[in-house]
């Protein structure tokens, strides 16, 4: 290095006393874990995939690295239909995304409803462009993501980022109905308190729920206990924004 | 002492960002009991010096200027930067951002912040860097031990998150959708503006996520540590010498930077 440098030494001991070596975090259990599994799991659209997906390999290919950061060609991004390029949005991030650390593993995951959505693309995210898609063309993105859901009787997390993306408020009684159908996916819940969140539903802003999960001294990882009657106010209250729509 | 005499250096003219401190060789307590990726364990290391500030865009000027290398922003058009009003964890892609422009051309350049830390580089970046200036990134222990400065608490001081501010440039504002100077910058500051840990490092904490070599599980990904000036206690809390963050290689955060170790003949 061509640079002046002052070198400086330390003269602190080196630790010579260590406390006792302990292991890794406390596991969850399996039921938690598997419901750790369920939530991190994305719909793949059927529309075009397999087109999609060579646009995409071949996007990869003139990359300098494998997954995320790269866009299709644009000249392939316009050969795409609409239900391809929602296609290509859902199951592939343009953008890249900074992660802190590794988040400790979250015991009893299934018995909690979570503030927010779980991190599922990793080192990458929607573009400006991803997402200004999925804005643009919200009715149709929300009528894919109901048909798609219906066909595949699941609702995958990037289906529920794409709801929470447009303010699909329209979508309350589809995402309760569909809730419902096996109580399972407490991110349903989750997106529900999101779309209440984003337009700052006065009622649902107001209650002892919202300072937990979204007020001043909330953090990120925020939840409240899953249980019938945090259930249950929350249906009555995304309801009762999405009557006040109408 | 030792910060005594590093600031008589500073005051008798060596530029802060060409200190390097000197870690003798030993076994070293790193991690945290019972934490996942960074379990409490004890390391041998050899004797390295470390440099007492972040890489600044004074020397990654000089690289270019020596080199004439095109950083992956400037190819890629894809750097991510940051402004107020964005929710939690969402940056912006500008295609106009680089290292002299590190949140984009409307958000101003770095011809008076020459000492403020290099952003927007990717670990690629920092690979040609390190090896035209002969120095490396530290490993994970290594930067560990440097941030520690012989404790063994979440933070060098101890364990008091309200003297954040007396050590480091971070967010203190509850979320990202207002602007928050109150520790002074908005974004970057120039190095060694806070007060340094006991071995005489500035900034380990906050400014910007610094790079380390080596890989935890996922080998695709590349791992920075210490937090930067966008974190926030609500948000990444993880300004502190135990977490350790992870990016892709080729991307540009206008958070990322970068300290050097010196390789010692």
């Amino acid at each position: 290095m061509k640079l002046f440098s002052v070198l400086l030494s330390v003269t602190l001991l080196p630790v010579l006393a260590f406390a006792q070596e302990e292991g890794p975090w406390p596991e969850p259990s399996p039921e938690s874990q598997a419901y750790h599994d369920y939530r991190m799991k994305l719909t793949t659209p059927p529309y075009g995939l397999e087109k999609v997906k060579t646009m995409i390999s071949k996007a990869v290919s003139v990359g300098e690295e494998e997954g995320e950061g790269e866009a299709i060609r644009p000249k392939d991004y316009l050969t795409l239909s609409l239900r391809e390029k929602f296609t290509y949005h859902m199951i592939h991030t343009e953008a890249y995304s900074q992660n802190c650390d590794a988040t400790p593993p979250i015991i009893d995951e299934h018995k909690k409803i979570f503030a927010r959505l779980p991190d599922i693309f990793g080192e990458g995210n929607w573009s400006i462009r991803q997402r200004d898609f999925l804005v643009s063309n919200r009715d149709s993105v929300l009528a894919i993501i109901e048909e798609s859901a219906n066909r595949s009787k699941r609702l995958g997390a990037n289906y529920k980022m794409a709801i929470v993306e447009v303010n699909g408020l329209e979508m309350i009684p589809f995402l309760i109905e569909f809730y419902k159908r096996d109580y399972k996916d407490h991110d349903i819940l989750t997106t529900l308190l999101l779309l209440m969140n984003g337009v700052k539903y006065p009622p649902f802003v107001q209650s002892t729920s919202y300072a937990k999960l979204y007020g001043p001294n909330s953090n990120y990882g925020a939840w409240l206990q899953y249980n019938k009657a945090n259930e249950d106010l929350i249906f009555q209250r995304a309801m009762a924004l999405f009557n006040s729509m109408n | 002492m030792l910060t005594a005499l590093l600031s008589c250096l500073l005051t008798f003219g060596a530029p802060p960002d060409t200190v390097f401190v000197r870690i003798p060789v030993g076994d070293y307590q790193v991690g945290r009991k019972g934490h996942h990726l960074n379990p409490l364990r004890k390391v041998h290391v050899n004797s390295y010096y470390i440099g007492a500030t972040e890489v600044t865009n004074r020397l990654f000027a000089a690289f270019i200027t020596a080199t004439g290398y095109v950083t992956d922003a400037e190819r890629r058009h894809n750097a991510m930067v940051f402004e107020p009003g964005l929710e939690e964890f969402r940056w912006l892609e500008d295609s106009t951002a680089c290292w002299k422009y590190p949140n984009g051309i409307s958000r101003g350049g770095i011809t008076d912040k020459m000492d403020h830390p290099v952003t927007c580089i990717s670990y690629a970046d920092i690979q040609v860097y390190c090896k035209w200036a002969g120095v490396r990134l530290p490993s994970f222990e290594e930067w560990e031990i440097a941030s520690r400065a012989g404790a063994s608490t979440t933070y060098f001081w101890g364990e008091d998150t309200s003297q954040l501010s007396t050590y480091a440039n971070v967010w203190h504002g509850h979320d990202h959708l207002r602007a928050d100077s109150t520790d002074g910058y908005m974004y970057t500051s120039p190095v060694a503006s806070f007060k340094p840990n006991a071995f005489g490092l500035y900034d380990v904490y906050g400014n910007v996520f610094e790079f380390c070599e080596g890989h935890l599980k996922d080998e695709k990904a590349v791992h920075a540590r210490g937090g930067s000036w966008w974190c926030s206690q609500h948000s990444c809390s993880y300004f502190n010498s135990v977490e350790i963050g992870r990016v892709n290689a080729h991307a540009s955060f206008s958070n990322q930077g970068f300290r050097v170790v010196k390789k010692i003949n």
